[in-house]
């Protein structure tokens, strides 16, 4: 039992010694960024061996393996260049936090989900560029998301869990709280936006777990009523948009929303919905990566507008950036699709309405993300463009996330997650069983 | 008065109008229907100007590259096709004698420029503002741009902006329509809102007979059509209101079009270019307008009249309309020329950041923040332009600096020297250096490599030619061979004649000649059986002479059989032609009928050869070939008239039948021959013999001025149409004096008037695919698009004839009795050879026959192993037997994208007696017409020959050069997206312009060219003086030569020694 005590802490104490002992190489990119990279590794594996005695969470224990993997992809995926250092650093410290929220007791729990929300909060605030006036909007969203994880310790219900879900949709983006969703994505440098999109998600429904069985039934039909507002709002804004990162950060919205469509209708989150919640981050995430690949090569600021014909240019890219569109937008074998299918076979939804909504946000994605990936994969090949296919480091990181989506996508559901649990009872069996 | 005056005022304006339109149409070219594919200079109508200068009009009119881009030539550099001495020569021109030391090097002017073609040190990249891609010299990359900080001149944005302006001021009606400006700024997408409206309306107009629902209203021509349907849309593109605005258009498509002209504000000395820009936008269509507007007997345009100027009324009307509502709704301003200059130049910062916008070249945060702007219709554009000008233009300029030092360290590198060495360099030196650099942008560099590539063939080609002086042409008159060689024959210069007729000599005493596949015979032709005719000429010519193919008399009982089967089996097509188009009946018969399409798809796929067998037996069974001659001779003029009168005769009796119900019985010889005359003098009162005739059998007077009335309308038995008829048959054949001399005329062309054979063959050329739309192109291009085979028929029999030949004796060609001309037809996608009109043949030329047909078949196996080793699919060499399996199996093949490689690959016109190039091969890329100066001394066909077989060359050269250095604006795309329209054209997927040219398969071997585009090299073996007058006596020959559209090299006899002919109009000798 103390042993079980012990590894939250541990788990949580790995990424935050990773940083430490980074910190010497702070002057030579280079080293710090493969520092990194083996810590996350370690961090990964200590997850991996310890995950058998930790308190298996009622979403399952995918979460826990995918905040690893997801640091260690979002920093193999950089650059060499010195003003990542700080992204790679913070995507540790941000990690230890995570595990920390994910498998600590509650007021550990609680005090790292805090010190997550005001730490984003404070880089979004360095980050702010009077260009981007709505970085207050989302530096706004983190410090409410903070303010109401607090009170949802100190007050009595309902408020309390009012204050819980307020906090969880800022984490898991729900309209009208996915401003701090959005403006992460698009003003975080670095490592920190394809690390996040997987991060925050993940908390927000470990949080949303012990939440929404105690909310109330109308406030539960108000988050039904978002959840599909958010959906629709979400498809139609990425629809809209020219810049990557902001389509796919409504991509995602309208993704996560139909989680909370979800979990509103059954008040219950399920191993499955952890599955779709880490799968859309996870492919979200693959995506900014390869976003990010663009801006190494023709810089920070560039208009996507200005990039096409990287298919000829950059076949590996072309390749690999299709497979995680395809991810992303939810067609299988891939874990989107695995995750939606399941919880849309296994939940009941009290409206054919929410579910036409539902679905429409689901093949709009594939209206959106293919425009983008056609805009840049096909198209006129540009003269004043250098075309330089992937570099190792970069394939390594996007042939991960793919190889994962497709394994989350064709393994048995029960691989993370004892068939008891999955189905609401306790755990009875031992081997992972295929039920799709 | 006024209203006269009026009047002709506006008559005027439209005339004025139609001479811009055609001044304005000479940018694109003419489309030839696909049908009878035309290789053509997509350039053709700008030769008059240099070909640079004429390649950067295309550029800028239709957006096309005239140059291979700069990594492919550095490609056949690094492969060894391109030689540095060759780069050199091209270089020189542009290098001075200045040399700068970087290290220990010592670099010239022309190392640099060398260094800049080859290390591609210009291209024209833009560095990113902070690129993180790693990079070793990253050290030495930013000290040496710190350095050229003092080197690179920092140019502020406000004169950048200013200058923007200036250009787009000027540009604006020249370079740009206010569509495109729309488009460029605005970030509307007007152009091909009104493409995409465009091509709607021709593809429905222009069809011929593919579409099941024809377009209604097409006779009113097109315009009216469009105004009359068009009217009853909704809202075109958004248009408001467009249906009053379209019935409120002007009924002369000239008034709608000068209407929407002064609506846009077009100056008068812009309007030429402005339409140009107009028509440039779908040169396709426009292009195939433009041949039809030229085209007055063509029947589709005699019954649906189209033209440049109804095609530019209904564009401009949308691109107004457009223009004028993005104007309002994004600016506030009128969508006009002067109003959009004045926007230009008042808000000339919101103008840069607009423009900047669109292009994608602002940095995201400010792009959103344009859009804020745009959206919110805001005033916070300088603020904008502020922030930029301190945030931005700072960085960009440093990168722009890397971007040199990125340059200057490759530079250095080039020539082994230690890029470190820059930074001690002085700055005066880099300055040199990236001034050499930056003068000579990537732009320049395709001509630069176009003479190196060309410079390389012509130099291995003249080298070939350039043999020993023992093995040169002989110019001695009197040095004949006197051995009479086993057959002559006469191909079609095309360049896939080449390597036949090299395996045929090679296979015996064969002679062979080239000549163009039209062999001098101008003729219109139809076939047995067919109901149209087919234009066998170059389409640069006229024909005044038809001929008919007709089944052999002895066939006479055969004849009426082959005819009724023929009529089942159209009438079976037919059938299921209409029950597939049925609104109804394809739903029973996919059911029932729809399984037998499984036999074809099955069999075209896994046994096509096998399939076509088959399916050409099954032909055989139901209808079986019949013998078949040609109307050579001319028919006399009483035959002609009996001729007429016989089908006269046959009109009243069907008249009298269908209109009165008389018998047969009762129409009296005399009754008819009277009412044909009567019908025919145009009075109105019958005459006595017709009256008495009439009464005869039961009719009256009245009935018989009635059924006079309906002979001369509905028949058309009158004198007018008479007369026509008469006229048309006696275009039919040719009089014994044309025959002579076109005989005459085509054997001394051909140089071949003397030692003849036994046989003599004239082989035209044509080809066999499947599913391809582009068949005509794989035909013979002397033969207008089509098979020479006619071409070839009728000059054997004009040759054969004794009549022709007695003439022939007293013009100075002594043809032997024993001569036998036969026709023949070459197969370029199978290699194979078919004879015809073998019953001609004498008995006693049996075993020549033989002997000529054995060694063309083993010519032919040679030729097909040749080209299958040039086909990227064919790994191993074939073995001659494989190799001709091969080829038949892909002329049958429907998936096959490329049956054969057809003309590509061809780069040179040599008219020359064969012993200049027998026994060289020239590998398929070479036009071989035979030309004897000797048999010339009036000079009399070597100008034909320069005039049309080199001008037809020239345009095949032309089309395949342009389709391989742009195969998206001068080609037609891949064949993979093709599809029929109209049954005129190509487009490529569901929606696009007309595709001109060829297609990628046809040019290029994957990514690489199988073209190499190269402009003709024509070599002349004749003396220089003759040549000179022919340049000074034709314009044609002048833009060729003067222009550089074609190089000429000439081989002049008087002192055997070779000479290329400069753009000065200077010959230099060849060493």
């Amino acid at each position: 039992m103390t042993e079980g005590t012990l590894i939250p802490w541990l788990l949580a104490g790995i990424p935050l010694l990773g940083v430490l002992a980074s910190l010497p190489f702070r002057s030579d990119p280079e080293r710090l960024k493969w520092s990194a990279i083996v810590w996350g590794v370690i961090c990964l594996g200590s997850v991996v061996g310890f995950a058998g005695q930790v308190a298996m969470p009622p979403e399952g224990l995918l979460p826990l393996y995918l905040l690893p993997l997801a640091a260690i992809i979002s920093i193999l995926g950089q650059p060499v260049y010195e003003e990542h250092g700080p992204s790679w650093m913070l995507t540790l410290l941000i990690l230890g936090l995570g595990l920390s929220v994910v498998s600590s007791p509650s007021p550990l729990s609680l005090l790292s989900l805090t010190l997550l929300l005001i730490l984003i909060a404070v880089l979004l605030y360095r980050h702010h560029s009077a260009l981007w006036p709505r970085s207050w909007w989302g530096i706004g969203a983190y410090s409410l998301g903070a303010a109401f994880a607090v009170v949802s310790v100190a007050a009595d219900p309902p408020l309390s869990s009012v204050a819980s879900l307020v906090a969880c949709a800022v984490l898991l983006p729900l309209v009208p709280f996915h401003d701090g969703h959005l403006t992460a994505l698009t003003r975080l440098p670095g490592s920190l936006p394809s690390f996040i999109v997987v991060l925050l998600p993940v908390a927000g429904l470990h949080r949303l777990v012990a939440t929404m069985p105690t909310v109330p039934d109308s406030v539960a039909w108000t988050v039904s009523l978002f959840a599909l507002l958010g959906a629709s709002y979400g498809a139609l804004k990425a629809l809209a948009q020219s810049r990557v990162r902001l389509l796919l950060a409504y991509g995602s919205l309208s993704f996560f929303s139909i989680v909370w469509w979800f979990a509103a209708a059954s008040r219950m989150v399920t191993p499955r919905s952890a599955l779709l919640v880490g799968t859309i981050g996870l492919a979200t995430s693959g995506l900014m990566i390869g976003w990010q690949v663009i801006r190494t090569r023709y810089g920070d600021d560039v208009d996507p507008q200005a990039i096409s014909g990287l298919a000829t240019g950059m076949p590996h890219y072309a390749v690999l950036l299709s497979l995680l569109a395809l991810a992303a937008m939810g067609l299988p074998p891939f874990g989107v699709f695995a995750g939606f299918m399941g919880l849309l076979l296994s939940s009941p939804f009290p409206s054919l309405f929410g579910l036409f909504v539902t679905l429409l946000a689901w093949l709009a994605a594939s209206w959106y993300i293919m425009q983008m990936v056609q805009r840049l994969l096909f198209g006129v090949r540009r003269p004043e463009l250098r075309y330089t296919d992937l570099l190792r480091t970069e394939m390594a990181s996007l042939l991960i996330v793919v190889l994962v989506l497709l394994a989350l996508g064709l393994a048995p559901a029960t691989l993370f997650t004892p068939e008891g649990m999955l189905l609401g009872t306790a755990p009875t069996g031992e081997w992972p069983t295929w039920n799709r | 008065m006024e209203p006269l005056n009026r009047a002709i005022d506006i008559e005027s304006r439209r005339m004025e109008l139609r001479g811009v339109v055609r001044l304005a149409g000479e940018v694109i070219a003419q489309y030839w229907p696909m049908r009878t594919f035309v290789h053509h200079n997509p350039l053709h109508s700008l030769e008059y100007l240099p070909f640079e200068e004429t390649v950067r009009r295309g550029k800028q009119f239709m957006g096309g590259s005239g140059y291979l881009p700069s990594c492919q030539y550095r490609a056949y550099y690094a492969a060894g096709r391109i030689r540095q001495e060759d780069l050199d020569i091209a270089l020189k021109p542009l290098a001075c004698e200045s040399q700068v030391l970087i290290g220990s090097q010592k670099l010239t002017h022309a190392d640099v420029l060398r260094a800049c073609l080859i290390e591609g040190l210009c291209d024209p990249i833009v560095e990113p503002l902070d690129t993180q891609l790693p990079d070793a010299s990253q050290e030495l990359i930013d000290s040496l741009a710190k350095k050229l900080l003092l080197v690179m001149p920092v140019r502020d944005l406000s004169k950048r902006i200013e200058a923007i302006v200036q250009d787009d001021v000027a540009d604006l009606g020249r370079w740009l329509t206010l569509s495109h400006w729309c488009d460029d700024t605005l970030g509307t997408h007007i152009v091909q809102q009104i493409n995409d409206q465009l091509i709607k309306w021709c593809e429905a107009f222009l069809d011929e007979g593919h579409a099941t629902w024809a377009m209604p209203e097409r006779e009113k021509g097109m315009y009216q059509a469009w105004k009359t349907i068009a009217a009853h849309e909704w809202s075109p593109c958004g248009i408001v209101d467009s249906g009053r605005k379209i019935s409120a258009l002007p009924n002369h498509p000239e008034d709608a079009l000068l209407e929407s002209l002064d609506a846009l504000g077009i100056p008068s000395d812009l309007r030429q270019d402005y339409l140009s820009l107009q028509l440039t936008a779908l040169p396709g269509w426009a292009g195939f307008i433009k041949w039809r507007g030229e085209e007055r007997d063509y029947p589709w345009q005699q019954s649906y009249p189209a033209g440049l100027v109804k095609f530019l009324a209904i564009r401009l009307w949308y691109a107004r309309e457009l223009v004028q509502k993005a104007c309002r709704e994004e600016l506030g301003i009128d969508g006009r020329f002067e109003a959009v200059i004045a926007y230009m130049r008042s808000q000339p910062e919101e103008y840069y950041l607009r423009r900047q916008r669109v292009a994608g070249r602002l940095p995201a945060l400010y792009a959103e923040e344009v859009d804020r702007l745009t959206h919110q219709r805001g005033t916070g554009w300088s603020a904008v332009l502020q922030r930029y000008r301190t945030e931005v233009v700072p960085r960009q300029q440093e990168a722009a600096r890397k971007g040199m030092a990125k340059r200057l360290v490759a530079l250095a590198r080039s020539f082994e020297t230690d890029p470190a060495a820059l930074t001690e360099t002085s700055t005066d030196i880099l300055k040199q250096v990236i001034e050499w650099m930056e003068a000579f942008p990537e732009s320049d560099h395709g001509p630069i490599w176009l003479k190196a590539l060309e410079r390389g063939y012509q130099v291995n080609l003249l080298t070939q030619l350039h043999r020993p002086k023992d093995r040169q042409p002989t110019t001695d008159a009197s040095h004949a061979t006197s051995a009479r060689p086993y057959s002559q024959s006469v191909y079609c210069i095309d360049v896939r004649s080449e390597p036949f007729r090299r395996h045929l000599e090679s296979t015996g005493a064969h002679e062979t000649y080239g000549f163009a596949g039209f062999f001098a015979a101008f003729i219109r032709y139809r076939a047995w059986g067919k109901e149209h005719d087919t234009e066998q000429f170059p389409v640069i010519m006229r024909a005044k002479n038809e001929v008919r193919e007709i089944p052999r008399s002895y066939l006479d009982h055969k004849v009426s059989t082959h005819q009724t089967r023929t009529k089942w089996v159209h009438a079976g097509h037919t059938l299921l032609h209409d029950l597939k188009e049925n609104v109804v009946t394809p739903y029973v018969m996919v059911e029932s009928l729809g399984w037998f399409y499984g036999i074809p798809i099955f069999g075209k796929t896994l046994l096509p050869s096998l399939y076509r067998r088959w399916t050409a037996w099954m032909q055989r069974l139901f209808v079986p070939a019949i013998a078949t001659t040609l109307t050579v001779d001319k028919l006399a003029p009483a035959d002609t008239a009996e001729m007429v009168a016989a089908e006269q005769q046959a009109i009243v009796r069907k008249a009298l039948q269908e209109q009165l119900g008389l018998r047969s019985s009762r129409m009296t010889p005399a009754l008819v021959e009277s009412l044909r005359q009567h019908a025919l003098s145009g009075s109105d009162e019958p005459d006595q013999p017709l009256l008495q005739a009439a009464a005869q059998a039961g009719l009256s007077k009245d009935t018989l001025v009635g059924l006079t009335d309906v002979l001369r309308r509905q028949y058309e038995l009158n004198a007018r149409a008479a007369s026509h008829h008469k006229e048309r048959i006696t275009r039919t054949g040719f009089t014994l004096e044309e025959q002579t001399i076109t005989v005459d005329t085509a054997l001394r062309m051909m140089g071949l008037t003397k030692n003849f054979a036994r046989l003599v063959l004239f082989c035209a050329h044509g080809s066999t695919s499947d599913n391809n739309p582009y068949e005509s192109a794989l035909d013979c291009g002397a033969c207008g698009g089509n098979e020479g085979k006619p071409n070839a028929r009728v000059l054997a029999m004009m040759a054969n004839n004794p009549q022709v030949r007695a003439r022939l004796t007293k013009n100075g060609i002594e043809i032997p009795s024993d001569t036998h001309f036969i026709a023949g037809q070459m197969d370029t996608t199978t290699d194979a050879v078919q004879l015809f009109d073998l019953e001609d043949v004498p008995p006693t030329h049996r075993a020549d026959l033989a002997r000529l047909q054995e060694d063309l078949h083993e010519a032919a196996e040679l030729t097909s192993q040749e080209r299958c080793a040039r086909l990227p699919d064919v790994v191993q060499p074939l073995p001659g037997y494989k190799a001709r399996a091969h080829v038949r199996t892909r002329s049958t093949d429907w998936s096959q994208v490329r049956p054969e490689w057809g003309l590509s690959g061809n780069a040179a016109f040599i008219i020359a007696r064969r012993e200049l190039t027998k026994e060289l091969d020239l590998g398929g890329r070479v036009f071989l017409h035979s030309y004897d100066y000797r048999e010339d001394p009036t000079n009399r066909l070597l100008e034909v020959l320069l005039t049309a077989p080199q001008v037809v060359a020239q345009w095949i050269n032309m089309e395949h050069y342009f389709s391989t250095t742009d195969n998206d604006v001068y080609g037609s795309g891949s064949k993979i997206y093709h599809n029929v329209v109209g049954r005129l054209g190509i487009m490529s997927g569901p929606w696009s312009d007309l595709r001109l040219g060829l297609a990628r398969q046809t040019v290029m071997n994957g990514e690489v060219p199988y073209h190499e585009p190269m402009r003709l090299l024509t070599i002349i073996e004749a003396p220089r003086e003759r040549i000179d007058k022919l340049i000074g006596r034709h314009e044609v020959l002048q833009h060729y030569y003067h222009n550089q559209w074609v190089h000429l090299v000439v081989f002049d006899p008087g002192d055997a020694v070779w000479y290329r002919y400069d753009p000065k109009g200077m010959w230099n000798v060849i060493s």
